[in-house]
């Protein structure tokens, strides 16, 4: 996109534009005192030796549905985006307030009521110059009892890039609406990676939210779900898996705002050499939000003595008739699984990787058969093949 | 939202604990302290408490030092709301009797009406083996058996383990919590006044739960006992302290230290039954450690205050060093239970557990907030920490912040915490089997936190049912 594009921008999208730029004025960087921030440095980032670049995203499917560069969006679905386009995710942030600012491209994803779109939406956002800040945007919006399933997937050619991904992520699932949602991230490991993501289910809409992390060497991806509406229902399933030198920090909330809905969050992680991982949960009930059932989980495996991991599981809950549930458990891998293997006759490494496929299954079997479930499966095995 | 048999529940829950005033409300005239410091702290105040108790100049200057950081802290800003507390608005010592007596006759009348309401005597004459029982800000009555005395047993209260064993004290003074620890913790070290002192020798083991029963008599006064257990090699102790305090109008501040030292394959278990009345705030810091082999147990429950933030901690020195911490809390209507636990593994083969059982009533909050450590080179270290929240009635609210941090690959840690409110099908069980739904709420509720009472002395278990018993006794019928 050329600066005459950018001058020609409509009136709301400039407003917001100069409004995030005043309030990164304002935001600086958290440091480690800040609130959800003690266990993740950025005292190394420096925004400035980083140029503001856009990415060439490929994308494709969407039969029957609005799929758009956000970019071109902005006048062919001018107030669609004006309505939507950071409704729920606030720019009160310094990540989010940056993004408000510059970001340059996106994609738009708009299924109008009642269309079931049969084949995945994908999106390939690569960060692939050295140098780079990329400013990403995603708004996915179903309407009422639509369908979609939609794959995003941010990957760097290789580990050498040094570059810094900074997307703001908005998923809003309408009345009945189902949205598969995929999010595979394998950028660099020297990338810096900031997602901020936030989903908004109505009523007796479905969400199911899948995210896998292996690449990036530090930064912060936040999850949100919000079950805005009674009867409305989230899965969320993460898995990340880190080699040397990186630190993965994944922040999740699951907030009920509404009676008679359900959550289920589940995270394994894996850790190999000195990397370190930070895993925060929160489940929030708001009062009112009866007949709740919220379940999260956070499971992590090291596997050097090196590896660091840190889990801070959540509960605040102002509503009584609920049933709220979370579990952390961090440990190597256990010793008499490995006896057991290795006394029939296979070798160490071959056992290890054994086991932790084994731990990692049941991430897997959380999601349906298909598609999916096995590019999961093999982007998994593959990534256990390149820290093992 | 409210079905009609929520509606019925509600109205069997409310009004629980209307009668505390009547209960334990009761207070003494207010003559007869024999030494009252004026509200508020500052450098003369802490002067004059050391002088008055007559304490070697090492203790003063470390309640000076004291002063200082706790002027140079800010207050907490996490947990609960400590700004209403005005800490010039506190007396920070009294003295209700000149004397420490030993011999029942010789406590004064009114403290003696107090125990009497209490069941001290009682409990005494059935089998403490010792008792030291803190009325106001230092102890009045004591009493340690002789055959705990031959076995070189050292139960005192504090002022006098200062003078009459100085260098036990002073060897093991502050080595857990350092009075910069934190600002309350800090403010304790400057003012500190009673408390237990508990010295085992090594081997001895103590069969009789030694037991402390604390009360704050004086409106607007803090109550700042300090106390500290070493349990030598090989030795074995419970030690238990309960509290219930008189309501009054306006707020009152208790801010204890307890430090507890286990030395190797020593059992060092501390049993607290908390009932301060509802305005109090009761900020306390527990820590222990625990050498090789050693075990330390805390029992925590917590029923009464206004806001309590208490965190129970256990520092595993040693190799197979083990932790255990139980905690109940119960919060009912404008109360603020801020609990949880502490447990850093810092040895190989170090294990431990936290179970942690909560209930929230009348618009009550309570909170588990914990940390579970295992740093590099606690190789070999188990863990394993259970949270459970009951949740009465929609007005109410429960927290869970647990912290995990793992330096050490070679761990098992695992966390597992739920929040529910009672089951409508438990109810209409019991209630089906004629019991109303007071006693059936009130059997589910002691169901619920019985993992934790089956663990206490059976008179404290009952005390403590009791106790929740008259929490939860409703107003129907």
């Amino acid at each position: 996109m050329n600066s005459t594009e950018l001058t020609t921008e409509p009136n709301w999208l400039e407003q917001r534009r100069r409004r995030g730029a005043s309030l990164t004025e304002s935001l600086p960087l958290p440091d480690q005192k800040a609130k959800g921030w003690e266990f993740t440095d950025l005292s190394g980032l420096d925004l400035d030796a980083y140029e503001a670049s856009g990415a060439e995203a490929a994308v494709s499917g969407g039969e029957g549905a609005t799929v758009v560069s956000l970019a071109d969006a902005v006048s062919t679905h001018g107030e669609l985006l004006e309505e939507r386009l950071g409704s729920l995710v606030a720019a009160e942030d310094p990540f989010v307030a940056r993004n408000e600012a510059g970001w340059r491209d996106g994609v738009l994803v708009h299924v109008p009521a009642g269309v079931r779109v049969e084949e995945p939406i994908r999106i390939e956002l690569p960060l692939d110059a050295a140098g780079a800040a990329v400013e990403w945007r995603t708004l996915i919006v179903l309407e009422e009892g639509a369908e979609a399933e939609v794959w995003e997937h941010w990957s760097s050619p290789s580990d050498e890039v040094d570059a810094i991904l900074n997307s703001v992520v908005e998923l809003s699932v309408g009345q009945a609406a189902t949205l598969r949602y995929v999010n595979t991230q394998d950028l660099s490991e020297r990338a810096w990676i900031f997602a901020t993501q936030r989903a908004q289910v109505e009523r007796d809409g479905r969400l199911d939210w899948t995210a896998l992390g292996f690449g990036s060497g530090r930064g912060k991806v936040r999850m949100e779900t919000n079950l805005a509406g009674p009867g409305s229902e989230a899965r969320v399933t993460g898995g990340y898996a880190g080699g040397p030198g990186q630190h993965l920090d994944y922040d999740t909330t699951q907030e009920h705002a509404a009676p008679n809905t359900n959550s289920d969050l589940a995270f394994r992680g894996v850790l190999a050499g000195g990397s370190t991982a930070v895993w925060r949960g929160m489940i929030k009930v708001d009062p009112g939000a009866q007949q709740t059932d919220a379940f999260q989980e956070s499971r992590n495996l090291l596997l050097s003595p090196e590896a660091h991991a840190d889990a801070i599981p959540g509960l605040e809950i102002l509503a009584d008739d609920v049933r709220c549930t979370h579990a952390a458990a961090i440990a190597q891998i256990d010793k008499e699984q490995l006896f057991y293997l290795t006394s029939r006759g296979i070798d160490t490494a071959d056992a290890k990787s054994l086991i932790i496929e084994g731990f990692l299954e049941s991430l897997v079997e959380r999601l349906a058969a298909g598609p999916v479930r096995d590019e999961i499966s093999s982007r998994l095995e593959q990534r256990l093949a390149e820290i093992l | 939202m409210a079905t009609p048999e929520v509606l019925e529940e509600k109205r069997s829950l409310a009004g629980i604990n209307a009668d505390y005033k009547e209960k334990f409300g009761f207070h003494d005239p207010e003559t007869g302290y024999a030494y009252k410091a004026p509200k508020g702290l500052s450098r003369e105040v802490v002067e004059s408490i050391s002088e008055y108790k007559d304490e070697p100049q090492w203790m003063r200057d470390f309640r000076l030092k004291a002063l200082d950081h706790f002027e140079a802290r800010p207050t907490p800003k996490w947990g609960g709301d400590l700004d209403q507390i005005d800490f010039d608005d506190i007396h920070y010592f009294v003295r209700a009797s000149d004397k420490n007596s030993r011999d029942w006759s010789e406590v004064p009348e009114d403290i003696k009406n107090t125990f009497d309401r209490l069941g001290i005597p009682e409990a005494e004459r059935k089998f403490l083996s010792g008792v030291g029982a803190q009325y106001e800000s230092e102890v009045v009555y004591h009493q340690v058996n002789e055959k705990l005395e031959a076995q070189g047993v050292i139960f005192t209260d504090m002022d006098t383990a200062l003078r009459e064993h100085e260098d036990l004290v002073r060897e093991h003074w502050a080595t857990v919590i350092p009075p910069n620890d934190n600002k309350l913790a800090a403010l304790n070290s400057a003012v500190w006044s009673g408390g237990s002192f508990v010295y085992v020798p090594a081997g001895v083991k103590v069969e009789m739960p030694l037991q402390a029963y604390f009360r704050i008599n004086t409106e607007n006064m803090g109550q700042f006992e300090r106390t500290l257990i070493i349990c030598e090699e090989g030795a074995d102790v419970h030690y238990i302290e309960g509290c219930t305090a008189p309501v009054y109008s306006t707020d009152s501040l208790h801010s204890a230290v307890v430090e507890i030292i286990c030395k190797p394959s020593s059992r060092v278990r501390y049993t607290t039954v908390q009932n301060w009345s509802q305005n109090v705030f009761n900020l306390v810091t527990k820590r222990a450690v625990a050498q090789e082999r050693a075990t330390m147990e805390w029992v925590d429950c917590n029923l009464g205050s206004k806001l309590t933030m208490k965190y129970p901690s256990i520092y595993l020195l040693g190799q197979e060093a083990h932790g255990e911490i139980l905690s109940i809390a119960f919060a009912g209507d404008g109360q603020h239970q801020d609990a949880g636990g502490k447990i850093v593994h810092a040895a190989p083969k170090t294990s431990s557990s936290i179970f942690s059982k909560s209930i929230s009533k009348d618009g009550g909050r309570s909170t588990y907030r914990g940390l579970l450590e295992v740093a590099d080179g606690a190789s070999e270290s188990r863990s394993k920490v259970v949270c459970d929240a009951l949740l009465l009635d929609e007005d109410s609210r429960s927290d869970t912040y647990p912290t995990i941090r793992i330096d050490e690959n070679d761990a098992d840690i695992g966390h597992e915490a739920t929040v529910s409110k009672i089951g409508d099908e438990q109810l209409f069980y019991l209630q089906s089997r004629g019991l109303d739904e007071e006693e059936a709420s009130k059997m589910i509720v002691n169901g619920f936190i019985e993992p934790v009472t089956k663990e206490l002395p059976m008179e404290y278990a009952v005390e403590l049912n009791r106790l929740i018993e008259l929490q939860m006794e409703g107003s129907i019928g």
